[in-house]
């Protein structure tokens, strides 16, 4: 059945616009999504137990060496083996999408729901998230590595500043919608605080779109990742990540295209893992 | 409609003024004095001195600010340190070719959207409705320099039939159809996510409209499905779309400059690059508020256009 099939629209009301799929490939969707983070995941994390290779350790006349039993993924510029430095590298993406991220929606929703309890505060908060967002993402990311410099500190806090006034602005949304309703008058009625009604009414009711964006935004946070590095503001040699060892392989890729296929592979199904989970999320909640 | 204009115009100025004062308080706090490091380690003091003086870093911060704002409105960009030159000059030779990109690729998401959008919204078939979801799903999440090494693998390496970097070696405006050759792939690169998004905007929007009342009165008069989603769908959902095209230019900006690295296309992203990594803090600085800029006024523009488009907000706006 799809969408505009006309024996559905009949009993549905107008002003609906949420597009009906079938369950079952939402539910796909989601399992689909799981299992590419988890295996991602489960590489990150066993994978660097599994190889005998150091990803730092440089071996005497491995030059940029193609797949073989020894080196599966072949050996980089500098003598390295690249299964492990891509499966280190995983763990720098994990690392920055499963820490930086929730740090960045933490301390962006603490903020948009404190300024929704001042007037004054609000205005001036939301002023500074227009600003924030004024700069598309990778511009601002620019625009930080400049001060700060490259290096993986310097992608954390590109992407928690990143994060910021998008969940300030989501969960500031979300408040003053759930604000309107009538439970929360009652509960204004017979006299609870600001502070209590948001506690204990408002932002248990806003977490749904707070969680949607999080798988979102750790999909952009690999690309923010690997955009750096591309751009030479990222993760500095001679730690590995998922776009550092890719921007090494760029330069051979008339010589060797395989270098790039494992850090390019790893990073779509890591981002489309992520992808089908916010996909997934968002249509169960229109549902 | 001018009034509408007025109406929305005060807070877009704003935002770019308060951004106009962030990008230069954040470039001034950088550890490191400029005069410093253009003098070299072996300067004596009196020489650092000098530099400062010259580059005017010696005034009081809101004089700087104000030489800055005031020469950016009055189109004198300043003067790069390292590079070397006039930015201006410098911008002037990287636009066209960042202009050119960002159309291209533009051009060619807004073409894919319009046939797949419609097509995506009124199939019946389950198989052209599966194949397009993947293709949304891809094209939106895959980052931009995922598709960008994998087109240069598949059609510059493993088959060699396009150039994978750089511009025509005679100009853009020499011979049109070899520089179609060196646009092809970095315009595809950048405009596949645009080309998702608008896609996935579309059908969602035609689903809605399809679903209205007056689609049903249509149908029952006898029109044919296929000139209902293009005759009369598509034309309530084309609002949305413009609005969803208007957000997606920060994506094109920054998209542009990863694209630009990739493939080696000499515009302003690979300006913006060599400016980082040689700390010309002047370019970096023009650079940056010339994005916000174009960031905040297609997004102003957008609204405009939205509302002329659709008159509840326009009349909604002016009441």
């Amino acid at each position: 059945m799809t969408a505009t099939d006309p024996t559905a629209t009949a009993e549905e009301p107008v002003e609906v616009a949420v597009p009906q799929r079938p369950t079952t490939f939402r539910r796909g969707k989601g399992l689909v999504g799981l299992v590419l983070v988890g295996v991602v995941v489960a590489l990150g994390v066993i994978g660097p137990l599994l190889v005998p290779w150091d990803p730092y350790e440089q071996i005497p006349g491995a030059n940029l060496l193609g797949p073989s039993a020894e080196h599966l993924l072949g050996t980089d510029d500098l003598n390295r083996d690249v299964l492990a430095r891509l499966l280190s590298g995983i763990r720098v993406d994990l690392l920055i999408s499963f820490g930086a991220v929730p740090a960045g929606a933490l301390l962006g929703c603490a903020i948009g729901a404190l300024a929704t309890l001042n007037n004054v505060l609000d205005v001036a908060v939301q002023r500074l998230f227009d600003v924030l967002l004024a700069f598309p993402q990778l511009i601002l990311a620019i625009g930080l590595a400049a001060v700060i410099g490259p290096g993986t500190t310097s992608v954390v806090i590109v992407v928690v500043t990143v994060e910021i006034p998008i969940f300030g602005r989501l969960l500031r949304a979300a408040v003053l919608r759930v604000r309107e309703s009538q439970f929360v008058t009652a509960a204004e009625v017979v006299g609870a605080g600001r502070g209590h009604i948001l506690r204990t009414h408002v932002l248990p009711n806003s977490l749904e779109p707070v969680l949607v964006q999080l798988a979102l935004s750790m999909s952009v946070a690999v690309f923010i990742e690997g955009a750096m590095s591309v751009l030479g503001i990222g993760v500095s040699p001679p730690h590995p990540s998922l776009g550092a060892v890719l921007t090494t392989s760029l330069r051979y890729l008339d010589l060797n295209p395989l270098f790039a296929i494992g850090p390019l592979a790893v990073t779509a199904v890591l981002v489309l893992g992520f992808q089908l989970i916010a996909q997934a999320a968002n249509a169960a909640r229109g549902a | 409609m001018t009034r509408y204009l007025l109406r929305r115009a005060p807070s877009a100025l704003i935002v770019l003024w308060l951004a106009s004062v962030l990008i230069f308080l954040v470039l001034r706090a950088i550890p490191g004095d400029a005069a410093a490091a253009l003098a070299g380690p072996d300067a004596s003091p009196e020489v650092v001195a000098a530099i400062r003086h010259d580059l005017g870093l010696d005034l009081p911060v809101v004089t700087q600010y104000g030489q800055w704002i005031g020469g950016l409105l009055s189109g004198d960009l300043g003067r790069s340190y390292l590079i070397g030159g006039d930015i201006a000059e410098l911008v002037g030779d990287g636009l066209g070719n960042t202009v050119t990109l960002t159309l291209a690729a533009l051009v060619l998401a807004v073409l894919v959207a319009l046939l797949l959008g419609p097509l995506w919204a009124a199939t019946r078939s389950r198989w052209v409705d599966r194949a397009l979801t993947a293709f949304h799903t891809a094209a939106v999440a895959l980052p931009t320099f995922v598709t960008g090494v994998l087109l240069i693998i598949v059609f510059g390496v493993l088959f060699r039939v396009l150039p994978t970097g750089g511009v025509p070696p005679n100009g853009l405006l020499d011979r049109v159809d070899i520089t179609v050759q060196y646009l092809v792939l970095p315009a595809v690169c950048l405009g596949l996510p645009v080309a998702g998004v608008l896609t996935g905007f579309l059908a969602e929007t035609l689903r809605g409209e399809l679903r209205q009342d007056y689609v049903t009165t249509v149908r029952a008069a006898g029109v044919k499905r296929r000139e209902v989603v293009l005759r009369h769908a598509l034309r309530g959902a084309l609002p949305v779309a413009i609005t969803t095209l208007g957000l997606q230019t920060g994506a094109l900006l920054g998209g542009a400059v990863l694209v630009e690295s990739i493939f080696a296309w000499p515009g302003l992203g690979l300006l913006v690059e060599q400016g980082i990594t040689r700390r010309d803090y002047p370019v970096v600085q023009v650079l940056l508020m010339l994005s916000v800029t174009v960031f905040v006024l297609v997004q102003l523009l957008t609204d405009v256009i939205h509302a002329w488009l659709d008159p509840r907000i326009r009349l909604g706006a002016a009441a």
